[in-house]
Protein backbone atom coordinates (compact mmCIF):
# COMPACT_ATOMS: atom_id res chain seq x y z
CA UNK A 1 0.00 0.00 0.00
CA UNK A 2 1.66 3.29 -1.09
CA UNK A 3 1.42 6.66 1.35
CA UNK A 4 -2.15 8.74 0.52
CA UNK A 5 -2.23 12.37 0.67
CA UNK A 6 -5.45 12.38 2.04
CA UNK A 7 -7.18 10.06 4.39
CA UNK A 8 -10.84 9.42 2.77
CA UNK A 9 -9.93 8.35 -0.99
CA UNK A 10 -10.53 11.21 -3.35
CA UNK A 11 -11.68 9.04 -6.78
CA UNK A 12 -9.83 11.60 -8.95
CA UNK A 13 -7.26 9.35 -9.94
CA UNK A 14 -8.22 5.43 -9.04
CA UNK A 15 -11.84 6.48 -9.91
CA UNK A 16 -14.39 3.27 -9.87
CA UNK A 17 -16.77 2.73 -13.31
CA UNK A 18 -18.62 0.06 -14.01
CA UNK A 19 -19.02 -0.86 -17.85
CA UNK A 20 -22.86 -0.32 -17.65
CA UNK A 21 -23.59 0.55 -21.36
CA UNK A 22 -23.43 -3.49 -21.05
CA UNK A 23 -26.64 -3.78 -19.41
CA UNK A 24 -28.54 -2.15 -21.77
CA UNK A 25 -31.46 -4.18 -23.84
CA UNK A 26 -32.83 -1.52 -25.35
CA UNK A 27 -31.17 1.65 -26.20
CA UNK A 28 -33.12 4.46 -26.28
CA UNK A 29 -33.16 7.26 -29.72
CA UNK A 30 -33.82 10.62 -30.26
CA UNK A 31 -36.13 11.70 -32.96
CA UNK A 32 -34.62 15.59 -33.94
CA UNK A 33 -37.96 15.91 -35.87
CA UNK A 34 -39.88 15.81 -32.77
CA UNK A 35 -37.55 16.85 -30.69
CA UNK A 36 -38.17 20.49 -28.81
CA UNK A 37 -35.32 21.15 -26.79
CA UNK A 38 -36.91 21.48 -24.11
CA UNK A 39 -34.21 19.62 -21.72
CA UNK A 40 -36.90 17.18 -19.65
CA UNK A 41 -34.74 13.97 -20.28
CA UNK A 42 -31.77 15.52 -19.49
CA UNK A 43 -33.06 16.48 -16.09
CA UNK A 44 -34.85 13.13 -15.30
CA UNK A 45 -32.24 10.73 -16.17
CA UNK A 46 -30.70 8.85 -13.13
CA UNK A 47 -26.79 8.16 -15.26
CA UNK A 48 -26.48 11.63 -16.68
CA UNK A 49 -26.15 10.50 -20.11
CA UNK A 50 -28.16 12.84 -22.13
CA UNK A 51 -25.66 15.98 -22.35
CA UNK A 52 -26.04 19.25 -23.63
CA UNK A 53 -24.03 21.01 -26.54
CA UNK A 54 -24.23 24.54 -26.66
CA UNK A 55 -27.26 26.34 -25.01
CA UNK A 56 -29.82 24.24 -26.86
CA UNK A 57 -28.74 20.90 -27.94
CA UNK A 58 -29.32 18.14 -26.31
CA UNK A 59 -28.37 14.51 -27.47
CA UNK A 60 -27.68 11.00 -25.52
CA UNK A 61 -24.35 9.62 -25.03
CA UNK A 62 -24.44 5.42 -24.87
CA UNK A 63 -21.15 5.32 -23.00
CA UNK A 64 -22.68 4.34 -19.81
CA UNK A 65 -26.70 4.58 -20.69
CA UNK A 66 -28.37 1.41 -18.83
CA UNK A 67 -31.39 1.45 -21.47
CA UNK A 68 -34.02 2.16 -18.06
CA UNK A 69 -36.51 3.65 -20.35
CA UNK A 70 -37.40 6.68 -18.51
CA UNK A 71 -36.12 9.36 -20.80
CA UNK A 72 -39.17 7.70 -23.53
CA UNK A 73 -41.52 7.30 -21.27
CA UNK A 74 -40.86 11.39 -19.98
CA UNK A 75 -40.51 13.02 -23.35
CA UNK A 76 -43.34 15.69 -23.50
CA UNK A 77 -43.61 15.01 -27.42
CA UNK A 78 -42.62 11.13 -27.09
CA UNK A 79 -39.50 12.07 -29.24
CA UNK A 80 -37.43 9.14 -27.97
CA UNK A 81 -37.81 5.94 -28.94
CA UNK A 82 -36.19 2.65 -27.13
CA UNK A 83 -34.90 0.18 -29.74
CA UNK A 84 -34.19 -2.82 -29.09
CA UNK A 85 -30.21 -3.83 -28.42
CA UNK A 86 -28.63 -6.58 -31.03
CA UNK A 87 -31.94 -6.52 -33.19
CA UNK A 88 -31.69 -5.65 -36.80
CA UNK B 1 -29.68 30.28 -14.25
CA UNK B 2 -33.06 27.52 -14.60
CA UNK B 3 -32.86 24.51 -12.83
CA UNK B 4 -32.13 23.01 -16.35
CA UNK B 5 -28.85 25.02 -16.96
CA UNK B 6 -27.74 23.95 -13.28
CA UNK B 7 -28.27 20.20 -14.20
CA UNK B 8 -26.50 20.67 -17.65
CA UNK B 9 -23.67 22.95 -16.70
CA UNK B 10 -22.31 21.44 -13.90
CA UNK B 11 -19.62 18.62 -13.52
CA UNK B 12 -20.74 15.25 -12.76
CA UNK B 13 -19.20 14.40 -9.33
CA UNK B 14 -20.18 10.92 -9.91
CA UNK B 15 -18.30 8.04 -11.49
CA UNK B 16 -20.05 7.57 -14.81
CA UNK B 17 -20.66 3.51 -14.74
CA UNK B 18 -22.18 2.22 -10.73
CA UNK B 19 -23.86 -0.51 -10.15
CA UNK B 20 -27.54 1.32 -9.23
CA UNK B 21 -30.09 -0.99 -11.10
CA UNK B 22 -31.82 0.18 -14.23
CA UNK B 23 -34.16 3.66 -13.05
CA UNK B 24 -32.78 4.23 -9.89
CA UNK B 25 -34.04 7.17 -7.64
CA UNK B 26 -31.45 7.10 -5.08
CA UNK B 27 -29.03 7.57 -7.82
CA UNK B 28 -30.72 10.20 -9.74
CA UNK B 29 -31.14 11.97 -6.16
CA UNK B 30 -27.58 11.30 -5.69
CA UNK B 31 -25.98 12.66 -8.94
CA UNK B 32 -28.48 15.67 -8.59
CA UNK B 33 -27.31 16.43 -5.25
CA UNK B 34 -23.74 16.94 -6.01
CA UNK B 35 -24.42 18.61 -9.25
CA UNK B 36 -25.68 21.49 -6.95
CA UNK B 37 -23.63 21.17 -4.10
CA UNK B 38 -20.30 21.12 -6.33
CA UNK B 39 -16.52 20.34 -5.70
CA UNK B 40 -16.13 22.27 -2.00
CA UNK B 41 -18.37 19.44 -0.65
CA UNK B 42 -17.68 16.84 2.12
CA UNK B 43 -20.40 13.90 1.51
CA UNK B 44 -20.78 11.18 4.61
CA UNK B 45 -22.90 8.10 2.85
CA UNK B 46 -23.84 5.48 5.50
CA UNK B 47 -24.04 1.36 4.44
CA UNK B 48 -27.28 1.25 2.20
CA UNK B 49 -27.58 1.11 -1.65
CA UNK B 50 -25.66 3.93 -2.86
CA UNK B 51 -22.50 3.07 -0.50
CA UNK B 52 -22.94 -0.10 -2.29
CA UNK B 53 -23.18 0.38 -5.69
CA UNK B 54 -19.81 1.60 -5.48
CA UNK B 55 -19.59 5.39 -4.71
CA UNK B 56 -17.44 4.94 -1.70
CA UNK B 57 -15.01 2.64 -3.51
CA UNK B 58 -13.20 -0.38 -3.08
CA UNK B 59 -9.58 -1.13 -1.61
CA UNK B 60 -8.38 3.00 -2.83
CA UNK B 61 -10.58 3.64 -5.80
CA UNK B 62 -13.39 5.78 -5.20
CA UNK B 63 -16.98 6.32 -6.78
CA UNK B 64 -17.02 10.30 -6.42
CA UNK B 65 -14.77 13.18 -7.29
CA UNK B 66 -15.11 14.86 -3.71
CA UNK B 67 -13.81 13.02 0.12
CA UNK B 68 -16.49 10.51 0.86
CA UNK B 69 -16.60 8.79 4.48
CA UNK B 70 -18.25 5.67 4.49
CA UNK B 71 -19.53 5.80 8.00
CA UNK B 72 -21.40 2.89 10.18
CA UNK B 73 -25.28 2.40 9.88
CA UNK B 74 -26.28 4.67 13.06
CA UNK B 75 -23.89 7.08 13.22
CA UNK B 76 -24.03 9.44 10.12
CA UNK B 77 -24.98 12.48 11.90
CA UNK B 78 -22.86 12.13 15.02
CA UNK B 79 -19.81 11.60 12.45
CA UNK B 80 -20.46 14.48 10.28
CA UNK B 81 -21.02 16.42 13.29
CA UNK B 82 -17.24 15.74 14.35
CA UNK B 83 -16.35 16.66 10.83
CA UNK B 84 -18.23 19.95 10.31
CA UNK B 85 -17.19 21.24 13.83
CA UNK B 86 -13.64 20.84 12.84
CA UNK B 87 -13.99 22.49 9.70
CA UNK B 88 -15.80 25.45 11.15
CA UNK B 89 -13.13 25.55 13.52
CA UNK B 90 -10.41 26.01 10.90
CA UNK B 91 -12.46 28.76 9.34
CA UNK B 92 -13.25 26.87 6.33
CA UNK B 93 -17.08 27.37 6.44
CA UNK B 94 -17.71 27.66 2.71
CA UNK B 95 -17.75 23.86 2.75
CA UNK B 96 -20.64 22.11 1.66
CA UNK B 97 -21.28 19.23 4.49
CA UNK B 98 -23.27 16.39 3.35
CA UNK B 99 -24.76 13.55 4.71
CA UNK B 100 -26.95 11.21 2.11
CA UNK B 101 -28.30 8.17 3.80
CA UNK B 102 -31.30 5.80 3.03
CA UNK B 103 -34.48 6.26 4.68
CA UNK B 104 -32.92 2.44 6.71
CA UNK B 105 -30.06 4.56 8.11
CA UNK B 106 -31.96 8.28 9.09
CA UNK B 107 -35.40 6.48 10.57
CA UNK B 108 -34.17 3.20 12.10
CA UNK B 109 -30.48 2.82 12.99
CA UNK B 110 -29.47 6.39 12.61
CA UNK B 111 -31.74 8.41 14.33
CA UNK B 112 -30.54 8.91 17.74
CA UNK B 113 -27.73 10.49 16.31
CA UNK B 114 -29.62 12.12 13.53
CA UNK B 115 -32.07 13.64 16.02
CA UNK B 116 -29.21 14.64 18.11
CA UNK B 117 -27.29 16.37 15.54
CA UNK B 118 -30.19 18.22 14.69
CA UNK B 119 -30.96 19.58 18.24
CA UNK B 120 -27.61 20.87 18.62
CA UNK B 121 -28.25 22.51 15.08
CA UNK B 122 -24.64 21.05 13.72
CA UNK B 123 -23.78 22.74 10.23
CA UNK B 124 -24.70 20.54 7.71
CA UNK B 125 -27.17 19.24 5.34
CA UNK B 126 -28.82 16.02 5.77
CA UNK B 127 -30.56 14.49 2.91
CA UNK B 128 -32.50 10.88 3.11
CA UNK B 129 -33.88 9.33 -0.26
CA UNK B 130 -36.56 7.06 1.13
CA UNK B 131 -37.25 4.12 -0.48
CA UNK B 132 -39.42 2.52 2.32
CA UNK B 133 -37.21 -0.07 3.07
CA UNK B 134 -34.30 -1.56 3.48
CA UNK B 135 -33.36 -1.93 -0.26
CA UNK B 136 -29.96 -2.82 -0.83
CA UNK B 137 -29.63 -5.76 1.34
CA UNK B 138 -33.29 -7.55 -0.22
CA UNK B 139 -36.46 -5.40 0.98
CA UNK B 140 -36.60 -6.13 4.57
CA UNK B 141 -39.03 -3.60 6.45
CA UNK B 142 -38.21 -0.42 7.58
CA UNK B 143 -40.23 2.13 9.58
CA UNK B 144 -40.72 4.60 6.54
CA UNK B 145 -42.77 1.07 4.67
CA UNK B 146 -46.19 2.06 4.44
CA UNK B 147 -48.77 -0.32 5.77
CA UNK B 148 -50.15 -2.94 3.56
CA UNK B 149 -46.64 -3.05 1.61
CA UNK B 150 -45.09 -6.65 1.05
CA UNK B 151 -41.58 -6.93 2.14
CA UNK B 152 -39.27 -9.82 2.54
CA UNK B 153 -39.82 -9.31 6.49
CA UNK B 154 -43.36 -8.99 6.47
CA UNK B 155 -44.89 -11.55 3.78
CA UNK B 156 -48.03 -12.19 2.53
CA UNK B 157 -49.60 -14.68 3.85
CA UNK B 158 -52.42 -16.24 5.84
CA UNK B 159 -51.11 -14.26 9.17
CA UNK B 160 -50.06 -10.82 8.00
CA UNK B 161 -51.19 -9.31 5.06
CA UNK B 162 -47.50 -7.12 4.36
CA UNK B 163 -46.63 -4.72 6.98
CA UNK B 164 -49.48 -4.50 9.60
CA UNK B 165 -48.44 -1.01 10.78
CA UNK B 166 -48.04 2.29 9.43
CA UNK B 167 -45.27 3.87 8.68
CA UNK B 168 -43.35 6.70 10.89
CA UNK B 169 -43.65 10.66 8.80
CA UNK B 170 -39.99 11.31 9.63
CA UNK B 171 -39.98 15.09 7.81
CA UNK B 172 -43.29 16.04 10.55
CA UNK B 173 -40.93 14.36 13.56
CA UNK B 174 -37.58 16.56 12.10
CA UNK B 175 -39.64 19.46 11.71
CA UNK B 176 -40.30 19.44 15.43
CA UNK B 177 -36.70 19.83 15.97
CA UNK B 178 -36.37 23.29 15.42
CA UNK B 179 -34.22 22.78 12.31
CA UNK B 180 -33.24 25.63 10.14
CA UNK B 181 -34.93 23.91 7.05
CA UNK B 182 -36.65 20.87 6.91
CA UNK B 183 -38.30 19.94 3.46
CA UNK B 184 -39.52 16.85 1.47
CA UNK B 185 -39.11 16.72 -2.57
CA UNK B 186 -39.78 14.12 -5.04
CA UNK B 187 -37.47 13.53 -8.06
CA UNK B 188 -41.04 14.17 -10.31
CA UNK B 189 -41.05 17.62 -9.74
CA UNK B 190 -36.91 18.42 -10.27
CA UNK B 191 -37.16 22.18 -10.58
CA UNK B 192 -38.62 22.08 -6.73
CA UNK B 193 -36.34 19.69 -5.67
CA UNK B 194 -32.76 21.46 -6.75
CA UNK B 195 -34.53 24.86 -5.32
CA UNK B 196 -34.55 22.61 -1.83
CA UNK B 197 -31.21 21.35 -2.25
CA UNK B 198 -30.11 24.85 -2.97
CA UNK B 199 -32.13 26.28 -0.08
CA UNK B 200 -30.72 23.18 2.06
CA UNK B 201 -27.29 23.98 1.66
CA UNK B 202 -27.47 27.82 2.26
CA UNK B 203 -29.56 26.80 5.21
CA UNK B 204 -26.36 24.27 6.58
CA UNK B 205 -24.15 27.59 6.86
CA UNK B 206 -26.23 28.80 9.76
CA UNK B 207 -27.75 25.33 11.20
CA UNK B 208 -29.20 21.90 10.59
CA UNK B 209 -31.48 21.27 7.52
CA UNK B 210 -33.00 18.12 6.61
CA UNK B 211 -34.55 17.08 3.42
CA UNK B 212 -36.52 13.58 2.50
CA UNK B 213 -36.96 12.67 -0.90
CA UNK B 214 -39.12 10.44 -2.25
CA UNK B 215 -37.53 7.34 -3.83
CA UNK B 216 -38.84 5.18 -5.91
CA UNK B 217 -37.08 1.90 -6.19
CA UNK B 218 -38.17 -0.42 -9.20
CA UNK B 219 -36.02 -3.59 -8.01
CA UNK B 220 -38.12 -3.58 -4.60
CA UNK B 221 -41.10 -2.24 -5.51
CA UNK B 222 -41.73 -4.48 -8.60
CA UNK B 223 -42.87 -1.81 -11.23
CA UNK B 224 -41.02 -0.85 -14.23
CA UNK B 225 -37.87 1.04 -14.47
CA UNK B 226 -39.13 3.34 -16.83
CA UNK B 227 -42.16 4.28 -15.15
CA UNK B 228 -40.02 5.52 -11.91
CA UNK B 229 -40.63 9.45 -12.64
CA UNK B 230 -43.99 8.22 -13.03
CA UNK B 231 -44.27 7.01 -9.74
CA UNK B 232 -43.08 9.63 -8.14
CA UNK B 233 -45.28 11.94 -9.77
CA UNK B 234 -48.27 9.95 -8.32
CA UNK B 235 -47.35 9.34 -4.85
CA UNK B 236 -47.60 13.49 -4.98
CA UNK B 237 -50.90 13.16 -7.09
CA UNK B 238 -52.46 10.93 -4.47
CA UNK B 239 -50.96 13.07 -0.90
CA UNK B 240 -49.13 9.67 -0.38
CA UNK B 241 -46.37 12.09 -0.65
CA UNK B 242 -46.17 15.44 0.34
CA UNK B 243 -44.18 18.11 -0.70
CA UNK B 244 -44.08 21.06 1.75
CA UNK B 245 -41.05 23.14 3.71
CA UNK B 246 -40.26 24.29 6.95
CA UNK B 247 -38.15 27.49 6.45
CA UNK B 248 -37.44 28.81 10.05
CA UNK B 249 -40.51 27.43 11.65
CA UNK B 250 -42.57 28.93 8.42
CA UNK B 251 -44.56 25.72 6.90
CA UNK B 252 -45.35 26.20 3.16
CA UNK B 253 -46.98 23.45 0.87
CA UNK B 254 -44.25 23.80 -2.26
CA UNK B 255 -46.32 21.81 -5.11
CA UNK B 256 -50.39 22.47 -4.71
CA UNK B 257 -51.85 19.08 -5.65
CA UNK B 258 -55.12 20.79 -7.12
CA UNK B 259 -56.28 17.74 -9.33
CA UNK B 260 -55.73 14.83 -6.57
CA UNK B 261 -55.92 11.45 -8.00
CA UNK B 262 -57.42 8.22 -5.91
CA UNK B 263 -54.58 5.94 -4.47
CA UNK B 264 -55.60 3.26 -6.50
CA UNK B 265 -54.05 5.03 -9.32
CA UNK B 266 -51.08 5.25 -7.19
CA UNK B 267 -50.94 1.78 -6.11
CA UNK B 268 -51.84 0.16 -9.07
CA UNK B 269 -47.97 -0.09 -11.58
CA UNK B 270 -46.38 -1.05 -7.34
CA UNK B 271 -47.27 -4.92 -7.05
CA UNK B 272 -45.65 -4.98 -3.58
CA UNK B 273 -49.18 -3.38 -2.70
CA UNK B 274 -50.81 -6.07 -5.98
CA UNK B 275 -51.90 -8.39 -2.98
CA UNK B 276 -53.85 -5.51 -1.31
CA UNK B 277 -57.64 -5.20 -1.25
CA UNK B 278 -60.50 -2.23 -0.93
CA UNK B 279 -60.05 -2.44 2.48
CA UNK B 280 -56.03 -2.31 3.17
CA UNK B 281 -56.01 0.78 0.36
CA UNK B 282 -58.97 2.71 2.53
CA UNK B 283 -56.53 1.96 5.46
CA UNK B 284 -53.90 3.27 4.02
CA UNK B 285 -55.71 6.42 2.65
CA UNK B 286 -57.33 7.21 6.45
CA UNK B 287 -53.70 7.40 7.21
CA UNK B 288 -52.99 9.79 4.29
CA UNK B 289 -56.02 12.21 4.69
CA UNK B 290 -54.27 12.10 8.63
CA UNK B 291 -51.12 13.46 7.53
CA UNK B 292 -52.98 16.09 5.20
CA UNK B 293 -55.20 17.36 7.70
CA UNK B 294 -51.90 17.99 9.81
CA UNK B 295 -50.80 19.60 7.24
CA UNK B 296 -52.90 21.56 6.33
CA UNK B 297 -53.10 22.89 10.34
CA UNK B 298 -49.36 23.49 10.89
CA UNK B 299 -49.59 25.57 7.03
CA UNK B 300 -52.56 27.74 9.33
Amino acid sequence: MSKREFITPIGEEGIYILDTASWRAARPVMNKDKCIECGICLTMCPVNAILREGPKKYFISYDYCKGCGICAYECPKKAIDMVKEGGE
Amino acid sequence: MSYIDTIADNKDLVTPGMSACHGCGGELILRRLLKVAGPNTVICIPPGCMAGAGVVGWSFDNGLKVPVHITLLDNTAAFLSGVTNIYQRQGRTDVNMVAMAGDGATADCGFQSLSGAAERGEKMLYVCYDNEGYMNTGFQRSSTTNRGSRTSTTPVGSVIPGKPQHSKNLPYIMAMHNAEYVATASPAYMKDMIEKIEKGLAASKNGFAYLHIFSPCPTGWLHGPEVSIDVSRKAVQSDYFQLFEVDKGVWRQTVANKKPITLKEFVGPLKKYGHCSDADIAALQENIDARKSFLQKMIG
